[in-house]
């Protein structure tokens, strides 16, 4: 099996970081769609 | 529609065949063929998984449904982020690193062949007619609307979509699918400016009008089986989906296995979930707008012109008198999405309130005689009413700007192209991997094997084609095959999960996935109220449980081993 290198793991992680984050946001302001203008 | 759509239309569809034919030039024997010599960038993978899921279906029918049922369909997407991360760290490197082409390829040297040819086989099945699906959906649509007969439209959208697929393979597939996601996603944005521009109320105030009529509620924390669209039914039901779809279809797996390293493998699967939800929010917010535009113009009572000329023909008082009482009602409504705008305009909460309450229930009323005119549509015509689906298409003829349109009807085409090419890609590698070359003849020069994959792409594409031009026909059929691949996607994800399980056996994966698929028949027909998001789970959990009680009281053959 190939290993993953160091710098594709860090990218990975970065990677993560950023899309995990940009869910977030995005469930935040649906959220905030929700509360502001839903009965 | 007029010349000048149609000429964006084949304009696109010109440039999108040369490019792809283009991209075959370095397509040299199978390894190019299937996996692009394992030379792609993960952005490219990413953008071409995240085509794959953004067919034609997700552009006429999920945007109806924002424009029908609001912004809550969007759950089902919540567990894709947490399902990419878990492939990331368990699969993905298995899989890339086994230096496979086809996920069920791994399968025989975990376990054996059996299991191999089963998993594979039910991928076939299942892949082919959605495929034929995929197709059949925009050109029903199509037909209806600009009069043509089914086939041409299947030909507008089969034929260089297979053209490209069979003499580039995965190269053509995955570059094909960057510039077309570019046009799709162009086209949303267009068509969401295009509706803010033309509702005549500010974009607050028709928030308010689509929050007053239930349409901005996105969130559902209620528990329940039988909802298919609450958070938690997407969050794991959605989860384990995901992971079934991304982990063991091999229509995403061999995206992935084309990537350049198991770290970019893993990086292209991240990518795509990256703008899944957002991309999902716009496309239902497509919906939700037009929703609101058709407060303030006079929609039709049916949408699909087909039908509404034959059921005004069939039975004209029945319809006459629906669409009196659908015409008083839009009136009721009109005025109380005015008077929301007009109260939130001066700052008037109270008066708000009470407007919103008005304008929920004018639009339940409507919504009353739309389900009388869709169920007198079914009976007169005997075909199922899918109405949802012609509503983004109707606006869009009649009301975007010349050009605008052409783009949107192109973006469409892109859509389901982008979808069908992956899959016939992956059914041609399945079927010479898994079957030609594993049962049939196994050895070749690479240029005999080449041959006949593109022999195999173009027939799959006629089966898929001919699929879809009989689709009206076999209805039903193609409901009962999509509900057949509902019984194995959870339980082939199942084998895979035993496969990472070191004390797993291969009479374990194969007894555990039968059983598996039994489970869920049986949950299917024996409570079919329950949301069909929670048979991946019981597919899942079934393999894992019986397979590791039938592999404790298996023997270990020497062979069996993780990679």
């Amino acid at each position: 099996m190939s290993e993953a290198n160091p710098d594709g793991g860090r990218r990975f992680r970065r990677t993560l970081v950023s899309v995990m984050a940009v869910q977030v946001v995005t469930l935040v302001v649906l959220w905030l769609l929700q509360r502001r203008y839903t009965p | 529609m007029h010349p000048l759509n149609w000429v964006i239309v084949v304009g696109w569809l010109t440039y999108v065949v040369t490019h792809g034919l283009r991209r075959s030039k370095g397509t040299k024997g199978i390894d190019g063929y299937f996996l692009a010599n394992r030379s792609l960038p993960w952005w490219a993978v990413g953008l071409s998984v995240m085509a794959t899921q953004l067919s034609a279906v997700t552009m006429i029918g999920t945007t109806g449904q924002g424009a029908t049922d609001g912004m809550r369909f969007i759950q089902f997407y919540f567990g894709l982020p947490i399902a990419m991360v878990i492939l990331g760290v368990t699969l993905v490197p298995f899989l890339h690193g086994a230096r496979v082409y086809t996920a069920y390829e791994y399968l025989e040297r975990r376990f054996d062949a059996k299991t191999r040819s089963l998993t594979a086989f039910l991928f076939l099945i299942s892949r082919a007619m959605s495929c034929g699906t995929i197709i059949a959906a925009p050109a029903v649509v199509f037909s209806a609307i600009f009069g043509w007969p089914v086939a041409w439209s299947v030909a507008l959208i089969g034929v260089p979509a297979v053209l490209y697929t069979m003499v580039g393979g995965v190269q053509a597939v995955t570059w094909v699918d960057v510039k077309q996601m570019y046009l799709i996603v162009g086209a949303l944005l267009a068509v969401v400016i295009t509706l803010i521009v033309q509702i005549p109320v500010s974009p607050g105030e028709a928030l308010h009008i689509a929050g007053a009529a239930g349409r901005l509620k996105v969130f559902d924390f209620s528990f329940s089986l039988t909802n298919t669209y609450t958070f938690w039914s997407g969050l794991i039901g959605g989860t384990f989906l995901m992971l079934s779809y991304f982990g063991t279809d091999q229509s995403q797996v061999q995206r992935y296995l084309a990537a350049k390293s198991v770290d970019e493998a893993r990086t292209s699967l991240l990518i795509s979930a990256y703008w899944k939800i957002p991309l999902q929010a716009l496309v239902l917010l497509v919906g939700v707008l037009v929703f609101v535009f058709y407060q303030f113009q006079r929609p039709p009572l049916l949408f699909n012109p087909a039908h509404e000329r034959r059921v005004r023909a069939m039975e004209p008082s029945v319809y006459g008198a629906l669409e009196a009482r659908y015409a008083a009602g839009l009136t009721v409504r009109d005025t109380a999405a005015r008077m929301v705008a007009a109260a939130d305009d001066r700052g008037d909460a109270p008066g708000a309130l009470a407007a919103m309450t008005t304008l929920k229930a004018s639009d339940d009323s409507v919504s009353v005689v739309r389900t009388e005119a869709l169920a007198l549509a079914q009976r007169v015509t005997g075909q199922p009413s899918k109405d949802v689906n012609y509503i983004i298409p109707r606006f869009v003829l009649d009301y975007l700007p010349i050009g605008l349109a052409g783009v949107f009807i192109a973006a469409v085409i892109a859509a389901a192209m982008n979808a069908i090419s992956g899959e016939l890609n992956s059914l041609s590698t399945t079927t010479v991997i898994d079957f030609y070359r594993r049962w049939i003849r196994s050895e070749a020069p690479d240029e005999h094997f080449l041959r006949v994959s593109r022999a195999a792409t173009g027939l799959w594409g006629v089966f898929a084609c001919v699929v879809a031009t009989y689709a009206v026909n076999l209805g039903s059929l193609i409901e009962v095959v999509n509900r057949f691949g509902s019984f194995f996607y959870g339980s082939i994800l199942g084998v895979f999960l035993l496969a990472m399980i070191s004390r797993a056996r291969a009479s374990g994966a194969f007894i555990g996935l039968l059983v598996g698929m039994a489970a869920v028949g049986a949950v299917n027909f024996g409570a079919p109220s329950v949301s069909f998001l929670w048979h991946n789970v019981i597919g899942a959990v079934t393999v894992l449980v019986v397979g590791l009680l039938v592999s404790t009281f298996s023997p270990a053959p020497a062979s069996d081993r993780l990679v």
